[in-house]
């Protein structure tokens, strides 16, 4: 088991009444697995995949990675956490402008705390692996939309990371593009990543091996 | 780490090249004036400080005690040095100067040839002087170089100008002879390096005290005058100060007149507080600088500073601001708090180094700035070796205060709002900071400017207020030959372009620190009800040249050897209660002799405006006549090259000066305009920091505020409209400010004020007209802003993701 939910509640009060983002949402994860989540704008798919990434807090429930029970841990403890084992891959891609390819792709690594060397031969394999070692000393608006996700997955996987979250990560590109990037989640995924992404298409939906439904914060 | 901090900083610092100018610029500036401000206050502290006994040795004055009043004197009796030297061998070494003074001097070149050069700083010293003071030999003896009475000590300046020589060779100066007034022969003995800036004895030459005693026998051996000789002694340990005080106290009836020894006390002056002591006034040819004004001086260096790093604060956070979206990036890719707050920290840090680095390039410009513009106080700053820690230590409180707030409002936004660009502010608190430190900014700049203002009417009203008497375009000559003076007066007159000439001791003005001194009485009177008195030489023509307006009586008739008629002033009668037409035949003792009032003149400045009229008597006296008044016909000033002809004829072996009486009278308020350009300078300064801060504020409420300017322009408002809601947010910090500074300006300048008998009252209007301008400031500078920001597409800022 990678991970698992169990009645996870989130809210937040407006104007004194509590409105639900997420309610009672139990799910387990197991290593290997390629889950869709879908739903409509506003059902929680978001807030789902950011409490899965320890990025959000929720209010009720437990969550347990790997064993560890994330609502026990301290801040830096969860962090410690997400930064091995998790990876992620946004829709608006969130290069760093200032920063090229190359040093895109090792910024993940400096937070590491990896020494020089290693740096390096990551970030070659990466470039190496994605074929976009040409494209090292570009910066990100030097690129094609589906470069930049292309970068962005790179960048997600260069920790070695066990699962990766992908929030909607062909919703900036065309459909050409997009295949390409959900190609490339298949192939990962062949190759042991675990991923769970949230998609408005059904078509991108059937890459992965489960998908599950959310309306309204609930599961459906 | 190090590395990746250093290249997102500085592309970060290209990337916003127009708010990195600001940023850098406004910190520079701030560090620079504070430093040069620093440097000043330290150098105007240092006085003397490097002589190698300095914390021994002490100035002898003297304090007066006359039935109305104290007079305090820097200065005492040329006798007094060697009776102290003989009488009291507690005191380690007495030295005893005389001077600066003025003196011409003949020098035969290497051709036969001779070339007349004026002196204006010869300083008359005895033997002890260089064991007291340090001085620093180029060439000669030290021991015996002042002990021959013609003899003379030049500085390299001098032995460079008179003799061609260069570093290394001054030793060919000695034995070389010059003439003082072109007849006296003085041999050079040694000479010396230029005293430092930081002295109170600015001299180019010395010349032994026993050549001064030898030719003013009456002067040097009198008790009960005190003209212009300055006692120092050493001793050997500070603690006995009070226990020779006291001696002094006993011992000084040996020498002094019954009378005198009743009035005259002294006292010893710590030779390192000279120069920040107002008491005893400026010591000849030097000038005071008062603590209270380095204490001012230290705090504008620090509200610079102050305002500047305020601003830095406010760019800062302004445009973290902007880069959230980095923020939540690094923090999901596993960065934690701590270290975006060493990346905030790293990357302003380099900023600051940058400013400081700058400064450093920018303080060595003002302060040569500095130097050649105040040449009339001799100002010889220098950057020194530890003026760099100086701008450390500067750059580690900006980086402590300036850093760590900017740090922590970097890395507190939150991934998941920073990832989606909503801009979480956590509305009020932040920006409600931001907008007290640019309103703390605009407290200070208002304090500066409205002072400024203030300053600006009082100085106008030292150079416009009626004086009295008639200031406009004379001329003021010197008469070296009082005996000849009437001869120049008729050579002049033969010209038809100068309309008249009068001859006197001084212009009716003290100005150029010479006043005669006097005491008066009524003749049936004791001694000891003597007052203080000015006493001024004028011809007949005196009154009319100065449009002194007589009150009662009439102008004398004629000058004579013996003097027997006073014309006095309005103050004079005060002390006597008397009217005009009373004080007519009236016969009035003075210290030169007796005499008969003929005339009551109307009261004018006889002193410089700080200070109050004091009584005054004219009298028809031949002595003392050693100026020419010099007025044309018209207002027009021609052919003042004609007048220096005039006189070149007439008074050979001597060096023509000239002055301008409105010039003159300028000079009499150095430090008042010292401190107006001081306070324009800095409000000026203040200004341009602190419209930079404001700029860095209404770019972040710009950036903030799109989105409500955008829905209102939808909604139907004007651009107008829009602008003046922009208008309103800085109108509001401008006046806030405006309303916290008003009641220190009105303090600090009503107590500046107070300092001067004639003054302005600040009113309301010069307060206001303060507020306005800086509000207008404000408004250019924001209108930029405000006007893009108001004319920005809606759509583009309305579009959802």
């Amino acid at each position: 088991m990678l991970l698992e939910l169990k009645n996870i509640f989130k809210w937040v009060n407006s104007g004194g009444q509590r409105i639900f983002l997420l309610k009672d949402i139990n799910l387990s994860v197991e290593e290997g697995e390629f889950i869709s989540v879908m739903g409509p704008s506003g059902s929680g798919k978001s807030t789902l995949l950011n409490v899965i990434g320890m990025l959000d807090q929720f209010n009720e429930g437990e969550y347990y990675f790997f064993d560890e029970s994330v609502h026990n841990l301290k801040e830096k403890h969860r962090s410690n956490l997400y930064k091995e084992y998790i990876g992620f891959v946004f829709q608006a891609y969130h290069l760093l402008d200032d920063l090229t390819v190359y040093e895109n792709l090792e910024m993940p690594l400096l937070y590491k705390k990896y020494k020089g060397a290693e740096r390096k031969a990551m970030v070659a394999d990466m470039l190496d692996r994605f074929n976009i070692v040409g494209k090292k000393d570009l910066f990100p608006a030097q690129l094609s939309g589906g470069q930049q996700q292309l970068v962005g997955v790179a960048r997600a996987l260069i920790g070695k990371p066990k699962l990766i979250l992908a929030d909607e990560p062909t919703g900036n590109l065309n459909s050409k593009q997009g295949e390409e990037i959900m190609e490339l989640f298949k192939q990962l995924n062949k190759e042991g990543v675990t991923i769970i992404q949230v998609t408005h298409s059904e078509k991108n939906a059937e890459y992965g091996s489960r998908i599950i439904n959310l309306l309204d914060g609930r599961k459906v | 780490m190090l590395k990746n901090f250093l290249k997102i900083a500085v592309r970060n610092l290209f990337r916003n090249k127009l708010s990195s100018f600001i940023n850098v610029f406004g910190l520079t500036l701030g560090i620079s004036a504070c430093i040069v401000l620093l440097i000043f206050v330290e150098y105007e502290s240092s006085f003397d400080s490097f002589h190698k006994k300095a914390d021994t040795t002490f100035r002898v004055v003297q304090h007066t005690q006359l039935p109305n009043e104290t007079l305090y004197w820097n200065t005492t009796a040329y006798p007094l040095a060697a009776a102290m030297r003989n009488d009291l061998p507690e005191i380690e070494m007495v030295t005893q100067i005389s001077g600066p003074v003025t003196r011409v001097f003949k020098v035969d070149d290497a051709y036969g040839g001779n070339n007349l050069f004026e002196e204006p700083k010869v300083l008359f010293v005895d033997p002890f002087y260089p064991k007291v003071f340090d001085v620093e030999w180029l060439a000669g003896n030290k021991e015996d170089a002042l002990k021959e009475t013609n003899s003379v000590v030049l500085t390299e300046k001098l032995a460079q100008r008179y003799f061609n020589l260069t570093k290394g060779n001054y030793h060919k100066a000695l034995g070389r002879i010059i003439a003082l007034q072109t007849k006296d022969p003085l041999k050079v003995t040694g000479v010396i390096g230029t005293p430092k800036g930081n002295g109170d004895h600015q001299y180019n030459m010395l010349i032994p005290y026993e050549f001064f005693k030898t030719n003013n026998p009456y002067y040097s051996s009198n008790w009960s005058g005190n003209y212009q000789g300055t006692t120092y002694v050493v001793l050997n340990k500070v603690a006995n100060k009070s226990a020779l005080e006291s001696k002094i106290a006993g011992w000084k009836k040996t020498y002094l007149k019954p009378l005198d020894d009743k009035r005259i006390s002294y006292y010893l002056q710590p030779l390192m507080e000279i120069h920040n002591e107002t008491k005893y006034g400026s010591s000849p040819g030097g000038y005071i600088m008062p603590k209270n004004i380095l204490n001012i001086a230290k705090i504008i260096a620090l509200f610079v500073l102050l305002i500047a790093l305020v601003n830095f604060v406010n760019l800062v956070t302004a445009q973290s601001h902007t880069r959230t979206k980095e923020v939540g990036v690094r923090k999901v890719m596993g960065s934690n708090r701590l270290h975006l707050i060493l990346q905030s920290i790293f990357e302003n840090s380099l900023l600051i180094l940058i400013a400081s680095i700058l400064s450093i390039v920018l303080i060595q410009g003002l302060i040569q700035l500095l130097n050649s513009n105040l040449t009339l106080m001799e100002l010889k700053l220098a950057f020194l070796p530890r003026h760099f820690v100086y701008i450390l230590i500067v750059a580690v409180i900006a980086t402590g205060i300036a850093c760590v707030y900017p740090a922590l409002v970097f890395a507190a936004s939150n991934p998941v709002n920073a990832l989606r660009g909503r801009v979480q502010l956590r509305k009020n608190k932040s920006s409600d900071i931001r907008k007290g430190l640019v309103t703390a900014q605009f407290v200070i700049v208002q304090l500066f400017v409205i002072g400024a203002i203030i300053l600006a009417f009082q100085m106008e009203h030292f150079k416009n207020s009626d004086l009295g008497f008639d200031k406009e375009t004379a001329l003021i000559s010197e008469i070296p030959d009082t005996e000849k003076g009437l001869l120049f007066r008729e050579k002049l007159l033969s010209n038809s372009e100068i309309a008249k000439v009068a001859i006197g001791s001084g212009p009716p003005m003290a100005v150029n620190g010479l006043q005669l001194g006097t005491t008066f009485r009524l003749p049936e009177q004791s001694p000891e009800e003597s007052l203080e008195a000015e006493m001024k030489i004028g011809d007949v023509h005196y009154l009319d040249f100065f449009g002194l307006e007589l009150l009662a009586g009439r102008n004398f008739h004629s000058n004579k050897d013996t003097f027997d008629e006073f014309i006095v002033n309005e103050t004079l009668l005060k002390s006597y209660g008397w009217t005009p037409q009373e004080a007519l035949g009236k016969k009035v003792q003075i210290n030169e002799g007796e005499a008969t009032i003929v005339g009551v003149v109307k009261d004018f400045h006889n002193n410089a405006l700080q200070n109050e009229i004091s009584p005054c008597i004219l009298l028809n006296w031949n002595y003392f006549q050693n100026s020419a008044f010099i007025k044309w016909e018209g207002s027009k000033v021609s052919g003042i090259d004609k007048i220096q002809t005039y006189w070149e004829e007439l008074f050979t072996n001597s060096v023509y000066k000239q002055q301008f009486l409105d010039d003159a009278i300028e000079k009499e308020y150095l430090v008042e305009n010292l401190i107006f350009k001081g306070f324009t300078t800095f409000s000026i300064l203040s200004i341009i920091i602190g419209c930079l801060g404001l700029f860095g504020l209404m770019s972040f409420i710009v950036s903030r505020k799109s989105r409500e300017i955008s829905i209102r322009k939808v909604l139907g408002a004007t651009l107008l409209e829009n602008i003046a809601l922009f208008s309103l947010e800085y109108t509001k910090i401008v006046g806030l400010s405006f309303i916290i500074a008003s009641p220190f300006v009105y303090y600090f300048m009503g107590q500046w004020l107070e300092g001067f008998t004639y003054r302005i009252q600040p009113s309301l209007w010069m307060f206001l007209s303060g507020g306005f301008i800086t509000l207008f400031i404000a408004l250019l500078t924001c209108s930029f802003q405000s006007v893009k920001a108001a004319l920005v597409n809606p759509a583009k800022n309305l579009r959802s993701e």
